[in-house]
């Protein structure tokens, strides 16, 4: 009977979040212009430094360790609310490839599709990288390779820029900040 | 009227087989045969399974034992062409993106995997609700294949709610109707198998089960018959120069 009941909460559970998740789906679908404007710049550069494994090693030279843990502490999560941020825009930039995707214009259709190919890595690798900042934030010692998370990031950027260029020559995307 | 072999029974049994032979002519017609092979051989095969038990279930030349030996062979092929058919809708939507094929290939084989155990596990701490075998054994098959594909059936959900990668319009059809009826059937066979329901409310589940599938029939008829609203999109022409100028921009951006 046990087993039942919990059967029976589990599908009743399932069919609730395959529910939820259609309608939230279905809700979020909005135009790529109202998209767009949901893309969060972000400055790579203060980023490239806070994963700077130089800079890591530098601060654990000149600081005691009590303090570089600290440190290290504050830097990792800087870097996690940066990384948060990519995946974020990843996830929009992935909405507005995909609308873009179904474009008459072949050149058009081929960037929406780098696009999302790159947003969905960035998407992938941020998730690593996140895990891998949690792991280390329980860890400060533990060197954090969130690398390739910054040549990604760049790669979308220059991709989204692309797109939007070539939808809408006016108004071009811009996700990073540029040095 | 709500009794086995009623009329409405009859109906509920026979009608959702006959809509999903339309469903697959409806395929075959539309030349969707080679997109969805799989729901297509689950449309033909699941609906004349179904349609082979249900005479075996009236005829009276078959013996209770062949009877559920019927069930079985019916049970083990719609079991296998559900999970092809996810499969199916799994390719469609993930595989055709390079940067997230693989991992989420690795990821769907080893949750799959996990389910598989689970459901494995559960089937072992069930009692049966039947001293005979052939019967309890395939009330248990039901849940385990239930259990099996309500999880994969979410675990699809929410990959691709995770990357914001949309549905195309048929997949998301033939997984919504795989997913409601995973969803009841898993509940009301989590009770039979387990819980030995008296004979009315068995039978009151089998209407359940059977309504939920004819259902489930209609939507995918739904998602075949009804065309996908065609949005317009104004795209810009492309000036040359702008191309230019933006592919030496992204150019720059990758050599740094």
């Amino acid at each position: 009977m046990t087993l039942a009941l919990v059967l029976v909460l589990a599908a009743a559970l399932a069919l609730v979040l395959i529910v939820g998740i259609t309608i939230s789906t279905r809700i979020q679908l909005s135009p790529s212009s109202a998209l767009a404007r949901k893309v969060e710049p972000i400055d790579i550069e203060a980023f490239r430094n806070l994963v700077s494994s130089a800079e890591n090693d530098y601060l654990r030279r000149r600081l005691p360790a009590g303090e570089f843990r600290s440190v290290q502490r504050e830097r990792l999560r800087a870097a996690a609310a940066y990384i948060r941020v990519a995946a974020k825009n990843a996830a929009v930039l992935v909405a507005i490839g995909q609308t873009a995707l179904s474009a008459s214009d072949a050149a058009t259709a081929d960037a929406a599709r780098q696009l999302v190919d790159n947003a969905l890595l960035l998407r992938r690798n941020s998730t690593i990288a996140l895990l891998r900042i949690y792991v280390a934030l329980a860890w400060p010692q533990s060197a954090l390779a969130a690398a390739p998370i910054v040549h990604g990031y760049e790669q979308l950027s220059g991709r989204a820029m692309l797109l939007g260029r070539l939808q809408n020559p006016a108004a071009p995307v811009r996700i990073a900040v540029n040095p | 009227m709500l009794q086995a072999h009623s009329i409405l029974w009859n109906y509920l049994w026979v009608a959702p087989d006959l809509f999903l032979l339309t469903v697959a002519f409806l395929i075959w017609k539309r030349g969707l045969s080679r997109e969805l092979p799989a729901f297509l051989a689950f449309a033909i095969l699941a609906a004349l399974g179904d349609l082979v038990v249900f005479g075996a279930d009236l005829a009276p030349f078959v013996s209770a034992p062949n009877y559920w030996r019927v069930v079985w062979v019916n049970l083990l092929l719609g079991g296998l062409l559900k999970f092809l058919v996810i499969g199916e809708v799994f390719s469609r939507v993930f595989t055709q993106y390079s940067s997230i094929s693989r991992i989420s290939r690795i990821l769907v084989s080893g949750f799959g995997a996990c389910m598989v155990l689970l459901a494995g596990v559960i089937a072992g701490f069930g009692h049966g609700d039947n001293p005979q075998i052939l019967i309890s054994g395939a009330h248990l098959l039901e849940q385990t294949v239930f259990i099996i594909e309500t999880g994969l059936i979410i675990f699809l959900f929410l990959l691709a709610a995770y990357f914001h990668l949309s549905w195309d319009r048929l997949s998301f059809g033939i997984l919504l109707g795989l997913a409601i009826s995973a969803c009841v059937h898993l509940a009301t066979w989590g009770i039979i198998a387990n819980a030995s329901p008296a004979e009315h409310t068995r039978t009151l589940f089998a209407f359940l089960n059977m309504a939920t599938y004819h259902l489930c029939v209609l939507i995918w008829f739904y998602y075949l018959l009804i065309p996908q609203k065609v949005v317009r999109k104004s795209v810009v022409p492309l000036p040359e120069n702008n191309l230019t100028v933006w592919n030496r921009e992204l150019e720059r951006l990758l050599q740094q």
